[in-house]
């Protein structure tokens, strides 16, 4: 009799003769994540520069995006997107859902990510610019958003990080992601230990580089930032 | 950072190798005293039910209690066992949590509307089918579909860890048209996908679609690959299995099944 313990051997050997429908599966959450990061960024940007404008309307757009969508659960959107819009009469197909979906849900906090960044470069840059004849749009481009970049790239990789764990609710509505391939497998052959562990492994095979890269990222940001003054002898004696 | 992933590797393999040890001692321990002990020791049944199947494991709002076929079935099982119809605790379960709780030992049974196939008697010993029910379609009445022939690139909604989706598709390879499945893991998801028009067909077993039926919906006359229900226990609990089969057995020869299939109306 083979064991019944759900982590033996020979559920996984089970499990790596399937490897190509966990492998599809991988590639899927693969292209949905990336593409639903680009998204991510482009609305971020926008909203996070909204945000910050003197303009009232555009500020208040803004805000009921980053409100409505942090506020309410992924799943619920989701799901909304899949059943509401389809008996409405607009059926997307779930790759385009998971792409939108999970790409306006984290737009909204990327919106926060880059609207911070920008309020914490100092004003003075600001009116500096305008006495020099800068106009919105080029101080933007010219002078804060390429300091922004630096001080939010660390909390905009984490962003990143959950937006691909985010992409497995696609389970939920038969997204042929890698979790749905998971929960397909450890339903139909009961072998739940090795399919969980197996789809735990590779999403943390995508998540750790990145959550590392940033970690390091931050580091030498924070050397970088240490001022190295030149050592001057004589200064020590001066009282 | 390869310091980091080999001690993560190193992990990974200790982990399983510590389960695979655990498991050939606790068979060991099992078969000797046997989960039936433990059981009437313990003085009441832990079973794993559907709380969300009309007619098979529904929970009445109105008295907060789990009803059903399989409930009665669970009964009689205590009645067999314990000598007190009342010794009984019920667990909800869906298809994604039975077997896990089944192998954490968090129920001794599981009455589950589970369907017995040879790979799942390598994972849990099953007993005598206590039902048998084939596969049915449900579909929008204005579709007008008369069979699976008419569906011919068509999605069709089945529930996870169901068998249905290789019954269907083996029908379909038969009649020579191609059909897409979309797994979802609850029964009431595939009815908001099939009323949302995500898929074309609700495909499980008969008595369940029962529940799902109205107004819009009509179940499709085709019945294929007869599915039967077994109660599922632990693979060591070898005691336990075969007191529950006898009592399955019991039930089917002295007609109380079929008594209890009547009760609750499930021939469709």
């Amino acid at each position: 009799m083979k064991s019944s313990n759900p982590f033996a051997l020979w559920r996984w050997e089970k499990l790596f003769g399937e490897w190509q429908m966990f492998g599809e599966g991988f590639l899927r959450t693969i292209e949905i994540a990336a593409l639903a990061l680009i998204l991510a960024l482009v609305l971020g940007i926008i909203f996070g520069v909204f945000s910050t404008s003197n303009n009232k309307i555009m500020r208040g757009i803004s805000r009921i995006y980053v409100e409505f969508f942090q506020n309410t659960p992924l799943v619920i959107q989701i799901f909304f997107m899949y059943n509401g819009l389809a008996i409405a009469g607009l059926r997307l197909s779930v790759f385009v859902i998971g792409v939108l979906g999970v790409g306006i849900y984290h737009g909204a906090y990327v919106s926060e990510v880059v609207k911070t960044g920008i309020t914490s470069i100092p004003v003075g840059q600001v009116e500096a610019a305008k006495s020099q004849g800068f106009t919105y749009l080029q101080y933007m481009r010219y002078i804060i958003l390429p300091q922004t970049i630096k001080i939010i790239l660390p909390p905009l990789t984490n962003q990143s990080v959950n937006l691909i764990k985010n992409t497995s609710v696609l389970a939920m509505i038969s997204g042929f992601d890698l979790m749905y391939v998971a929960d397909s497998w450890a339903s139909s052959s009961l072998d739940y230990g090795p399919s969980y562990v197996l789809a735990g492994l590779l999403y943390f095979m995508l998540c750790f580089p990145l959550a590392t890269w940033a970690r390091k990222y931050e580091e030498r940001l924070k050397l970088n930032d240490i001022a190295r003054i030149p050592f001057d002898k004589r200064e020590v004696a001066v009282p | 950072m390869k310091k980091m992933l080999s001690v993560l590797l190193v992990l990974c393999l200790a982990f399983t190798l510590a389960a695979c040890s655990s498991s050939t001692d606790s068979s060991d321990t099992a078969t000797t005293d046997g989960g039936l002990d433990a059981v009437v020791k313990a003085g009441v049944l832990r079973v794993g039910v559907k709380e969300d199947v009309p007619n098979f494991g529904l929970r009445n709002t109105q008295t907060g209690e789990i009803e059903g076929f399989e409930i009665d079935i669970v009964k009689l099982l205590a009645g067999k066992i314990l000598g007190d119809e009342n010794a009984y605790e019920l667990t909800p379960v869906t298809a994604k949590t039975r077997g896990p709780l089944l192998d954490n030992g968090e129920v001794d049974l599981v009455v589950a509307t589970f369907t017995i196939t040879d790979e799942r008697r390598l994972t849990y010993n099953f007993s005598t089918a206590y039902y048998e029910d084939a596969v049915g379609l449900l579909v929008k009445k204005d579709a007008g579909y008369k069979g699976l022939a008419d569906m011919n690139g068509k999605v069709i909604g089945v529930a996870q860890s169901a068998t249905s989706k290789e019954a269907v598709q083996k029908v379909a390879d038969g009649l020579g048209i191609k059909v897409s499945f979309s797994e979802y893991a609850t029964y009431p998801e595939i009815k908001a996908a099939l009323d949302s028009g995500r898929v074309d067909a609700f495909c499980v077993d008969g008595s369940i679609l029962g529940g799902y039926l109205d107004d819009t919906t009509v179940i499709l006359p085709d019945r294929y690959a007869p599915q039967q229900y077994g109660v599922a226990s632990k693979l060591n609990n070898i005691a336990l299995s075969k007191a529950v089969d006898g009592y399955i057995s019991g039930g089917i020869a002295d007609g109380t099944i079929e008594g209890l299939i009547n009760k609750w109306g499930l021939k469709y």
